[in-house]
Order: C-alpha cells, then sequence, then structure tokens
C-alpha cells in the first residue's frame, strides 16, 4: 500500500492498543463485487482486518446472524457509538420511484444510508458504484441510481472507485483512518490521493511501445504477443486514476492491460458511458447525439465545404444571369448608397 | 394458529432476499415466498450498446460469481456473428470457469454455510488435542493439524470474543438446539473457515494471469485477449495442484464430517424434485455439446431413469413468467422467451417501509422462468444428477463414493444436504478438470497452436446486419443463458436467465413455486424467533440475488 | 431606419486611401495561430490514430512521443499567441477590438443582421474597414469560445502527467467538470474539428470578400494596410 515504510510500527501499535472502530457495511445496488475484491487483500489479510483492526458489526454478506437480529445490531451501533463508527456503503441507492428497487428489512435502501450516515464518523463509499453510480447508473439509468456522495451531500465522502477497487487499496484507506484518526487526503473527486494520484497510463509497463509507436493493431497479431501498447484496441489507461499499473492486482500477479486486455477505465466517473471500450473515441455524451468525435467533425466540415460550395455556385449563377440581363448589372456598386438601406 | 415468518435480510448471500414462511401450529412451514427486493436493470442498459462491450456490462452483475456472465455474454454475441473461438480460447475459458468454480464453492461452503452448522461459540470448550485427533482422522493427508495450530486458532477466537465486539458473529444462533457438531469439530470448522478465507485470495490469481484481475477478469469477443509466458503457465500449475490438495485434504473431509452430524437434513428441502443443466466445458467448440464435461438434460419428477434434452432456442421450452413478479408484459403475453423477452418493470408491492408482502399479488423483482411450464432446479445438485442418471464413469465415482461414506442411500441427495454435498463433489471433479484442462493447454502450445483469438470478425462491418444468438455456461450457482439481438451493429434485445432466478423464483401464473419456496415447504422449525432451518435450506442453493434480478 | 451609417468624408483623410488597419502584433499572430494549430491539427489527429509503426526495439524509437512533443510545443507556441492577441484586444488599435460582439449595442446587431443578409442574398453588402459584425462573431465564436475551449482541454489533458503540478493547478479543475478525463479527451478531440469548420468558412469568405470589395483584403493579413473610399464603414464609428 502507499504508506511509507516508516509508518509500519505506527500502525502496529495503533492496531494493539485501541478498541476497534465498529464498521457498518452497507450494501446497496451492487454486485457486491467489492467484498469479493475486500477478502482478497494480502497486506494485510482479510481476516487480521475483520478480527484485529475494526469490528465489523454489520455486513449482510458475511453476518452470521439474519433477519431482525441485523437490523436491531445496525440501530443500536447507530446509537451506542454515535460519532465513532464507519460506515462503509458498497453499492448505491436508487432513488426512481420512492427507491423501491433496492429495500432491506422492508425499507429503502435509500432511507436506511441516509439514516445511517447521519451519526457516523466517517463514511466510505466502495467501488464505483458507491463513488460515481457505475453499472446501473449507466444510460438510462432505470432505476434513478445515484452515487452516495449525492445522498448525503452535506457528509465528506471518501470514494474509493474500481470495479472493484483494488484489494490493497481498500484495506489500506482503512488502515489509514485507523492508525491516523484522520482521512487521507483526498483529491478533487474525493478520492484518496496516495492511490488515485497517477494515470494507469503513467506507470504503465507498455509505455515504453505507446512512446515509441509501437501499437497492438488486432487481437492475437504479432504485437499482442510483443507485448505492445494497446492503446489502439481502446485502453482507457491514459484517462484513467488508479493504482492497477503500480500496485497490481491480487498481490501484484498481473493487472488488465498485463494480460492483454485494455484498460476499461473501471475506476472513472461514467465509464460505462464512455464506450464503446475498444475504440479511442467513443460517442460524444449530448443528448440527441450518438456519434463519434470524428463523425461529427467530418460532417460538420463537409457541411461547411458543401456551404461555401453553395453560395459559390449560386453566386456564380447570379453572375451569369446578370451578365445576360445586361442592362441590370451585378448589384454591386450600387450596395455603397444602400448601406443604411 | 398459523403464524408467519419473515426473514429480512438473508444474510450470508449476495444480495437481498427477503423470505416469508407461514408455518402451521406444528411449527413446520407450510407455505413460504421468495422474494428478490432488489433490481438495477442491466437489460435494459444494454440496450443499443456495442455487443462487444457487453460481457463487460453483464459481468457486473455479480462480482460472487465474478466472469459466469462474461462468458455467457461473449458466447451469446460469438453465437450470433457466427464466430467460432480458437480451441486455446476455449481452454482458456474452462480454465477461468473451473477456478471461478472452485473458488466460489469453497467460499460458500466455509463463509457462507458453516455457520448454519458450526457454533463458533462452541469452539471456546474443545480441546485442541482432541481437535488434532478429529481432524488427523478425518483427513490423513492434511498438513495443518496439530494440537499446537487449533490451540492458536482457539487462542486467537478467545481473544476475538473476549474483546466484547463479536463483530460479524455477534446475535446468532449459537447454542440453538439444531446445532449439533460436539466442540471439536466446531474448533476444526472454524481453523478451516480462516484457512480456507487465506486460501481462496491464492486460487484467483488463475484469474489474475489470464485475465487481469479478480473480481472481473476481462474476456473477449472472439476468444481470450491473454498474453501467454511460460513463466505464468507455472505459477497456474502451482495453483491448480495447491487448490487440489485443499479441496481433497480440507474442504471434502469437512463436508463429511459435518454431514454426518446432520442425518435429519437428508430427508430435509428436496423441493421440486425436476433438475435442469445447459451443460458447458467444451472440449471440441461450444456447437459439440456430446463433448462437453457437464452434460445437460433435464430430470423431471426425480426420474433418474431418463435424461430429457433442453434447447435454448426452442420458443416452447425455456419462458419466463410474471404472474408473481413487478414487471409487465404486452398485452396478452403471459410467458416469453428470452429472444422475445421483455423487461418493463412496474412496482406494485406495498409502500416502503412495510411489514409483509402479499403471497396472492406480486411479491418480487424476479421472473419465474419455467422449462415446458416446469419449475426446475438448477445447480451443482442438478449437475451431479443429470452426469449420474447419463452414466458418466466420473460423476458415478465421486457421488458413490459420498454415499457410502455417509453410508445413505442415493435418494438422500435429494435434500438440503444433498445440495450441499452436491456442490463438494462437484469441486473434487472440478479441480480434476482443471488439471487435465492445463495440461491440453500445454500440448496445444507445445504443437505450436497458440492462437486464442478469431479476429476476421471484430469489425461490425463483418457481421450480418441482423442476428440473434445465445449464450450459456454452468455457473457455479446453475445453468446461466444469455439471448441477444443484434440489429445493425447494436444491441437490439439482451435478456438474461440466471441460475438464482430459477430457484428463487415465485410462484407462476399456475401457482408453481419456485425451487427455494418448494423446498421450505414441510420444514420444521425449533424455534421461529431464530431462523436455522430456513437459513440452512435457503443456503444451501447459495443464493445470489444480484444475479437473480440483475 | 435611424441607422448611422459614417460615411469616410467623415474621416479626417480624403475619400480614397490606404489605412494601416492590422498593425504588427495582429498580424503576428494571426500567423502564427495559423502554424500552431495547422500543426496542432495534425499532430492532434495523429495522436488520436497513430499510423506509423516502426519495427524493433522500443527504445530506438520514439514516433508517438515524438508526435506529442510536437503537439505540445506547438500548443505553448499558439497560447502565448492567443494570450498576446488578447493583450493587444486591449492595447492595440480600434481595429483589433473590431466587430467584436458588443452585443448591448444595437448598431452592432443591425451590422450583424445586414451582413448575413448580404452574404444570403448574394449581395455585396457593406465594406468595413475592421471586421464587420458577423466576422467578429465567428472570430468569437470559433477563434476566442473554441479557443479557451481547446486551450483549457488541452492543457487539463497535459496536466495529467504531472500531479500536482503547476498545470494541474491552474486546469485540473476542467476534468471533472467535463465528467471524468476520458471525457475531456472527447471534447478536446471535438474542438479540433471546429478549427478546419473555421479555416474552410474563413478562407472562403476572405476570398469572396477580397473578390467582392477590391479592397486589399487578403493581402492586409500580411501588409496590415486596407483601401478605402467615400462609404466604407469604419469601425470607430459604426459601434461607437
Ligand atoms: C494550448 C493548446 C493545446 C494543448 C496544451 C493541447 C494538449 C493536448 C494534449 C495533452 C493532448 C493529449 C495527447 C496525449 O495525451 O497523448 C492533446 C490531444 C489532441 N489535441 Fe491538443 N492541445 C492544444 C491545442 C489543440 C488544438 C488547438 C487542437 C486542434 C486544432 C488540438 C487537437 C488535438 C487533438 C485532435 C488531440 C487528440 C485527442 C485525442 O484523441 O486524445 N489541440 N492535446
Ligand atoms: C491561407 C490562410 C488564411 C488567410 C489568407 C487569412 C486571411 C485573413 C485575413 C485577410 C484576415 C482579415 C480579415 C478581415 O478583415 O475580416 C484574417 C483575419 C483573421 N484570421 Fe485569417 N487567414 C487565413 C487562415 C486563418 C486560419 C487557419 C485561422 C485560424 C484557424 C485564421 C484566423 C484569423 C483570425 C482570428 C482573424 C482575425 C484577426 C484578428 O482580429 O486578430 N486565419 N485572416
Ligand atoms: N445465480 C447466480 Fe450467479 C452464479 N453462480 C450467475 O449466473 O451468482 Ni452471483
Ligand atoms: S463497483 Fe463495480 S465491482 Fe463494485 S459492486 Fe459496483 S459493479 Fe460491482
Ligand atoms: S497499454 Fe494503455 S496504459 Fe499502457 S501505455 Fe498503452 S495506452 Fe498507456
Ligand atoms: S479497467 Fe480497472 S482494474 Fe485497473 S487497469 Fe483499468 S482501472
Ligand atoms: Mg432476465
Amino acid at each position: 500500500m502507499g504508506l511509507e515504510a516508516t509508518l509500519v510500527p505506527r500502525i502496529v501499535e495503533a492496531m494493539d492498543k485501541k478498541p476497534r472502530i465498529p464498521v457498518i457495511w452497507l450494501h446497496g445496488l451492487e454486485c457486491t463485487c467489492c467484498s469479493e475484491s475486500f477478502i482478497r487483500s494480502s497486506h494485510p489479510v482479510a481476516q487480521d482486518v475483520v478480527l484485529n483492526m475494526i469490528s465489523l458489526d454489520y455486513d449482510d454478506t458475511l453476518q452470521a446472524a439474519a433477519g431482525f437480529q441485523v437490523e436491531e445490531i445496525r440501530k443500536r451501533i447507530m446509537k451506542e457509538y454515535a460519532g465513532e463508527y464507519l460506515l462503509a456503503v458498497e453499492g448505491n441507492a436508487p432513488t426512481r420511484d420512492g427507491g423501491v428497487y433496492c429495500t432491506v428489512g422492508g425499507d429503502t435502501f435509500l432511507n436506511i444510508l441516509v439514516e445511517t450516515a447521519e451519526k457516523a464518523k466517517a463514511v466510505v463509499a466502495w467501488g464505483s458504484c458507491a463513488s460515481n453510480g457505475c453499472v446501473q447508473a449507466a444510460r438510462p439509468n432505470p432505476t434513478g441510481a445515484k452515487p452516495v456522495k449525492d445522498l448525503i451531500p452535506h457528509r465528506a465522502v471518501i470514494n474509493v472507485p474500481g470495479c472493484p477497487p483494488i484489494a490493497e487499496v481498500m484495506t489500506g484507506v482503512l488502515t489509514y483512518i485507523l492508525t491516523f484518526g484522520t482521512l487521507p487526503e483526498l483529491d478533487r473527486q474525493g478520492r484518496p490521493k496516495m492511490f488515485y494520484g497517477q494515470r494507469i497510463h503513467d506507470k504503465c509497463y507498455r509505455r515504453p511501445f505507446f512512446d515509441a509507436g509501437q501499437f497492438v493493431e488486432a487481437w492475437d497479431d504479432e504485437g499482442a504477443r510483443k507485448g505492445w501498447c494497446l492503446y489502439k484496441m481502446g485502453c482507457r489507461g491514459p484517462s484513467t486514476y488508479n493504482s492497477c499499473s503500480t500496485f497490481k492486482w491480487n498481490n501484484g500477479v498481473s493487472f488488465p492491460i498485463g494480460s492483454g486486455h485494455g484498460c476499461i477505465g473501471c475506476s472513472e466517473e461514467n465509464f460505462w458511458d464512455n464506450g464503446p471500450f475498444y475504440q479511442r473515441l467513443s460517442n460524444v455524451v449530448v443528448p440527441g447525439i450518438e456519434s463519434t468525435p470524428d463523425q461529427i467533425g467530418k460532417t460538420l466540415t463537409v457541411l461547411a465545404g458543401a456551404g461555401v460550395a453553395a453560395h459559390f455556385g449560386s453566386y456564380m449563377v447570379r453572375r451569369g444571369i446578370n451578365a445576360a440581363k445586361k442592362e441590370k448589372p451585378v448589384p454591386s456598386a450600387p450596395e455603397k448608397e444602400g448601406g443604411d438601406q | 394458529m398459523s403464524r408467519r415468518v419473515v426473514v429480512d435480510p438473508i444474510t450470508r448471500i449476495e444480495g437481498h432476499l427477503r423470505v416469508e414462511a407461514m408455518l402451521n401450529d406444528r411449527g413446520v412451514i407450510e407455505n413460504a415466498m421468495s422474494s428478490g427486493t432488489m433490481w438495477r436493470g442491466i437489460e435494459v442498459i444494454l440496450q443499443g450498446r456495442d455487443p462487444r462491450d457487453a460481457w463487460a456490462f453483464c459481468e457486473r452483475i455479480c462480482g460472487v460469481c465474478t466472469t459466469v456472465h462474461a462468458l455467457a455474454s461473449v458466447r451469446a454475441v460469438e453465437n450470433a456473428i457466427g464466430i467460432k473461438v480458437p480451441q486455446n480460447a476455449d481452454i482458456i475459458r474452462n480454465i477461468m470457469f473451473l477456478t471461478q468454480m472452485v473458488q466460489d464453492h469453497v467460499i460458500h461452503f466455509y463463509h457462507l454455510h458453516a455457520l448454519d452448522w458450526v457454533d463458533v461459540v462452541s469452539a471456546l470448550k474443545a480441546t485442541p488435542a482432541a481437535t488434532a485427533d478429529l481432524a488427523q482422522k478425518v483427513s490423513p493427508t492434511w498438513h495443518n493439524s496439530s494440537p499446537g495450530y487449533f490451540a492458536d486458532v482457539q487462542g486467537t477466537v478467545k481473544k476475538f470474543v473476549e474483546s466484547g465486539q463479536l463483530g460479524i458473529f455477534q446475535n446468532a444462533y449459537w447454542g440453538h438446539p439444531a446445532y449439533k457438531l460436539p466442540p471439536e469439530a466446531n474448533l476444526m470448522a472454524v481453523a478451516h473457515y480462516l484457512e480456507a478465507l487465506r486460501w481462496q485470495k491464492e486460487i484467483v490469481k488463475i484469474h489474475t494471469i489470464f485475465g487481469g484481475k479478480n473480481p472481473h477478469p476481462n474476456y473477449l469477443v472472439g476468444g481470450m485477449a491473454s498474453a501467454i509466458n511460460m513463466e505464468r503457465l507455472n505459477y497456474v500449475r502451482d495453483l491448480i495442484t495447491d487448490a487440489a490438495r485443499m479441496v481433497e485434504g480440507m474442504y471434502i473431509p469437512d463436508l463429511l464430517a459435518v454431514a454426518s452430524f446432520y442425518p435429519e437434513w437428508t430427508t430435509i428441502g428436496g423441493g421440486l424434485g425436476n433438475y435442469m443443466v445447459y451443460g458447458d466445458l467444451p472440449q471440441n467448440g461450444i456447437g459439440d455439446p456430446s463433448r462437453f464435461r457437464f452434460p445437460g438434460g433435464v430430470i423431471l419428477n426425480k426420474n433418474l431413469g431418463e435424461v430429457l434434452p433442453v434447447d435454448l432456442t426452442d420458443q416452447g421450452q425455456i419462458r419466463e413468467e410474471i404472474a408473481h413478479s413487478w414487471y409487465e408484459y404486452p398485452a396478452g403475453k403471459e410467458a416469453l422467451h428470452p429472444w422475445e423477452g421483455v423487461t418493463a418493470p412496474k412496482y406494485t408491492g406495498p409502500k416502503p417501509p412495510y411489514k409483509q408482502l402479499d403471497e396472492n399479488g406480486k411479491y418480487t423483482w424476479l421472473k419465474a422462468p419455467r422449462w415446458k411450464g416446469n419449475a426446475m432446479e438448477v445447480g451443482p445438485l442438478a449437475r451431479m444428477l443429470v452426469g449420474y442418471a447419463s452414466g458418466r464413469a466420473d460423476f458415478k465415482e465421486v457421488v458413490n463414493e459420498a454415499l457410502g461414506k455417509l453410508k445413505v442411500p442415493a435418494t438422500a441427495l435429494f435434500s438440503t444436504l444433498g445440495r450441499t454435498a452436491a456442490r463438494g463433489l462437484e469441486t473434487r471433479l472440478a479441480v480434476n478438470w482443471l488439471g487435465a484442462e492445463f495440461d491440453h493447454l500445454m500440448t496445444n502450445l507445445k504443437s505450436g497452436d497458440s492462437a486464442t483469438a478469431d479476429t476476421a470478425h471484430w469489425e461490425p462491418s463483418t457481421w450480418p446486419a441482423d442476428c440473434k444468438g445465445f449464450g450459456f455456461t454452468e455457473a457455479p450457482r446453475g445453468s446461466l443463458g444469455h439471448w441477444v439481438q443484434i440489429h445493425g451493429g447494436k444491441i437490439a434485445n439482451y435478456q438474461i436467465v440466471v441460475p438464482s432466478t430459477w430457484n428463487a423464483s415465485p410462484k407462476d401464473g399456475k401457482g408453481q413455486h419456485g425451487a427455494y419456496e418448494a423446498a421450505l415447504m414441510g420444514t420444521p422449525m425449533a424455534d421461529p424467533l431464530r431462523p436455522v432451518e430456513i437459513l440452512r435450506t435457503i443456503h444451501s442453493f447459495d443464493p445470489c440475488l444480484a444475479c437473480a434480478s440483475h | 431606419m435611424g441607422t448611422r451609417t459614417l460615411h469616410v468624408e467623415h474621416l479626417p483623410e480624403q475619400r480614397y486611401g490606404r489605412r494601416y488597419v492590422w498593425q504588427l502584433p495582429v498580424r503576428l499572430s494571426h500567423w502564427i495561430n495559423f502554424l500552431s494549430l495547422l500543426a496542432l491539427f495534425l499532430t492532434g489527429l495523429y495522436i488520436t490514430f497513430p499510423q506509423l509503426a516502426p519495427a524493433g526495439e522500443p527504445s530506438q524509437h520514439f514516433v508517438m512521443g515524438r508526435m506529442r512533443q510536437i503537439h505540445f510545443a506547438a500548443g505553448q507556441i499558439f497560447l502565448v499567441s492567443f494570450l498576446w492577441r488578447v493583450y493587444w484586444f486591449w492595447m492595440g488599435n480600434n481595429y483589433a477590438r473590431s466587430g467584436f460582439p458588443f452585443v448591448w449595442r444595437a448598431a452592432w446587431w443591425r451590422d450583424l443582421v445586414r451582413q448575413a443578409m448580404a452574404y444570403l442574398h448574394l449581395r455585396r453588402g457593406n465594406v468595413h474597414l475592421g471586421h464587420n459584425a458577423l466576422g467578429g462573431l465567428m472570430y468569437t465564436v470559433f477563434v476566442i469560445g473554441l479557443g479557451w475551449g481547446q486551450i483549457f482541454t488541452g492543457l487539463a489533458l497535459y496536466s495529467e502527467s504531472n500531479p500536482g503540478g503547476f498545470w494541474d493547478h491552474l486546469t485540473g479543475w476542467v476534468i471533472p467538470l467535463f465528467g471524468g478525463s476520458f471525457r475531456v479527451h472527447m471534447w478536446h478531440h471535438l474542438f479540433a474539428w471546429g478549427f478546419l469548420v473555421f479555416a474552410i468558412l474563413h478562407i472562403y469568405v476572405v476570398l469572396f470578400d477580397s473578390h467582392q470589395y477590391r479592397n486589399g483584403l487578403l493581402s492586409s493579413i500580411v501588409s496590415g494596410f486596407k483601401f478605402y473610399e467615400e462609404g466604407d464603414l469604419d469601425h470607430d464609428s459604426w459601434v461607437s
């Protein structure tokens, strides 16, 4: 993780002494891949996080109890630890039709989220769903899904985007909060700078091929086998902020580009609507327009050319006609007097 | 007096599931409702998009069974366009498929299902030495079974419990009379809960190598984008070897040990008795079902004497109904084949917050898929039964061995425990096949065949203007199908019918219950306020509601 | 109509004459813009669709890198020239401000309508010493508007390679404004076409008007001088 080595003793010390901070982990419209990613963490391993670092008091995916016993826990933590518990949100809330597209225990997830955020010490938005809306918020967003920051606008939210986020980024964010008792430094989009400060492209091991101009032109071609740059296959690395090319995935084994497929930009706002994924230019997102900038640009260029041709053409015709009717000359000179019409 | 038990949220599953069970005056469930309480509209969102991107959207239906929707999706698009992927792509996909299955099943057993059978608190009473004896008896080959190891684990649990912060283990049903394991078995299971948690993050590295990450590795229409190199392949081989060791040395022994304490659960929770499998793991391309490792077919009314064929393209076979689902169909339509499927949500349930749903009205975000009008169960049990009934030697061997060890008849499979056992047996097959698929890949590479993608049909200009296709796979939870219509290079319709949609479906127009509901019927409940019995049966299906409603 | 059309006889000069309209900074900026935009457009398109594919070790080549370097260098040049021209808008002679949409002035609107009608009716229209309102509008939309758009999106893209750096502080806010880095790149690309569209219209209009008016319009952007005769509109007067 992006913490300096010298901080490690401090972290260990902090972990040993404090009572574990209660965490309520809510699940909304989501696919649970963030939880799955979380348990893949190697440094620290999930077991240590759950047994020694935090007190994971509410999490419907892992909870032993069910039904009203679980809701009771949430209510109790909210009361007993008001202002002290951490709210972690996986997924987001539908807002259309009163939020009926996601309910838990008979109440809407929207209500539960707003209610639970009220007294939380901090709110962590796991993954692209909670941070940016993700797949269910892609056009036409049938459920009116909104990211957490839009639903609790008065609360600071730490966005940890990615679909899912890298495991060690997730545990790293928690470790930071637990160690320092403060939130990590966030960027303009509310993401911790230490993990989202740079683009995939800036640390990509295929970058030399990009600079050289050596690109994969088709799947499984010679360039693909030589590991050339995937830019022309639509790689979103140049516009994606994440730690994939630095930490890599699953304890440093690989990352999307490392395994031959371009980045699809899964930690970026709106990335689903930035497709098709396999082209450098996608459709411009303006209501009513569904074309790439090139299609639009070429059309406008042709229109301008046609306009010019039409203007010049009719001018020539007009001149011809006027020349034929000798008695009525081209209205070029008289215009001077008619300047004020 | 009958009484209604509501369990919402059902925990230790993926997604949002609500169960309402009506008990008779003897405390036996006589009616049940399974309600999926979340819907995202992936099928709607896919409309108009580039079919080559669809896999990524579909994959996000679920991060627990990550990859399976991507696989079904690329297959559907390839089927529509007419792409035949190179054999290496099929093999890599098979390896990823099996990796997913093994990881998912192990996680399910230890982290989602075990606490229905294992009492964590009772583990504190065990003596580490006796636990070591037990562990060595059930699995002589497993390395981690010394008294010191179990003492360490017990120490960890003790420290945790004494901290007074019980986290995810609080408010559970510890001490409930339905828990039958002795303290030693409980301690062993708790140790393996943690062991499995550490292990699962290793096997998924196979996905990382071929697909770049896990969860949600990358797929590709036309094949796989994986760059293959030797050092990575050795890594894959090691991970497969490890997985096989873990499954044979830990998972299966634990499964049989736990099962032996709960014989009554071989007679509870059988449910429908109709089983369906599409089949998967192609050995000669997806178009040749005769060479699938998982044979497809249907078994009706527990009749293992006959396996009926399934056809995903037959308009009369697979159809979805919405009599009790929050959707609308065009006027006059009651059941639609997925190629003509429509996803138009219309909520008619009670205004939240609500106390109960109406079993006579609409009550879920899941549609009700039916095969020739029959409700079906899909999943590991269906696959083991269809393999067994098709006379496949590998299936027969693992099934018969387990039945022999547990000293129960084959009919014991039609139960809650049968479902849970089938999942383990399937995992045994899966780790074996994983090795075989890997060897096959190596053989191909050695012979100079390194193609992983067919790109002749990459550009939309090479596609037919109008086409439709279907793709399928055997996801961990059962048969998964995607149906796509493509017009002018764009998705015109996309319909997904998911294993958990089959299993967790509500009643259909004829009032036939889905698999969960049927399996709950007749279950006696010791203490309706602590619904362990409901959890056991529901968990035996390994529900995934994000999948089911999508 | 009450339009005050001020004729050349109001000028302190004679009926026919030559006027220094485009000062050196305007002309310099024009041609620097022209050259840098040409380079930006071509290298920009190359960046989107790189075509040359060198073989061998990547360390031996820098094709894409070079194209980007040229693009960035041209971008900086364009930026300086652009800012210089903005400065000269205030500091230059009145023609340096001519045509700018002074939307609160009725005279500007009248000139706009008149000029548009003249083009539509293929009439000669008025001859202006500075820019006419239509031309001014074109320059404002295409050059000032698009120019800023392209500069901000371009600099925002450029700032990404040095997070926390100078350009990031100055233009980094553009990225969330557009809904992420990818969208910035899309708009930057779309804006690029705007310059081509402008160039087509602009060059045609210049040629057309030069031919019509015969007032040395075409050469004025090189020499700075325009010819006039009585009745031509002078910027100083028609918007004052
Ligand atoms: C101050 C001025 C400008 C700056 C700083 C600038 C900077 C950039 C940068 C950083 C990129 C991304 C290249 C990469 O990351 O590989 C880019 C791309 C591009 N620029 Fe500019 N640019 C400027 C002006 C222009 C102008 C005036 C035009 C057109 C006339 C233009 C056309 C393009 C095009 C077409 C691209 C490719 C977009 C893509 O597909 O990524 N740029 N520019
Ligand atoms: C062969 C190419 C070009 C020629 C001959 C040319 C000629 C001229 C002339 C004659 C003027 C004065 C116009 C008037 O009085 O209305 C002018 C102004 C201008 N041109 Fe061009 N032009 C050329 C290309 C371009 C290009 C490619 C651009 C920008 C993309 C451009 C941008 C401008 C601007 C912004 C002005 C207004 C000058 C100012 O007020 O600073 N020109 N050009
Ligand atoms: N049901 C389901 Fe899945 C699976 N297995 C997918 O098709 O879990 Ni998320
Ligand atoms: S962010 Fe992506 S991976 Fe995480 S829950 Fe949402 S869809 Fe799944
Ligand atoms: S593969 Fe993608 S991230 Fe890597 S250098 Fe190429 S474009 Fe950049
Ligand atoms: S697709 Fe996602 S996982 Fe990383 S390389 Fe791109 S941000
Ligand atoms: Mg569906």
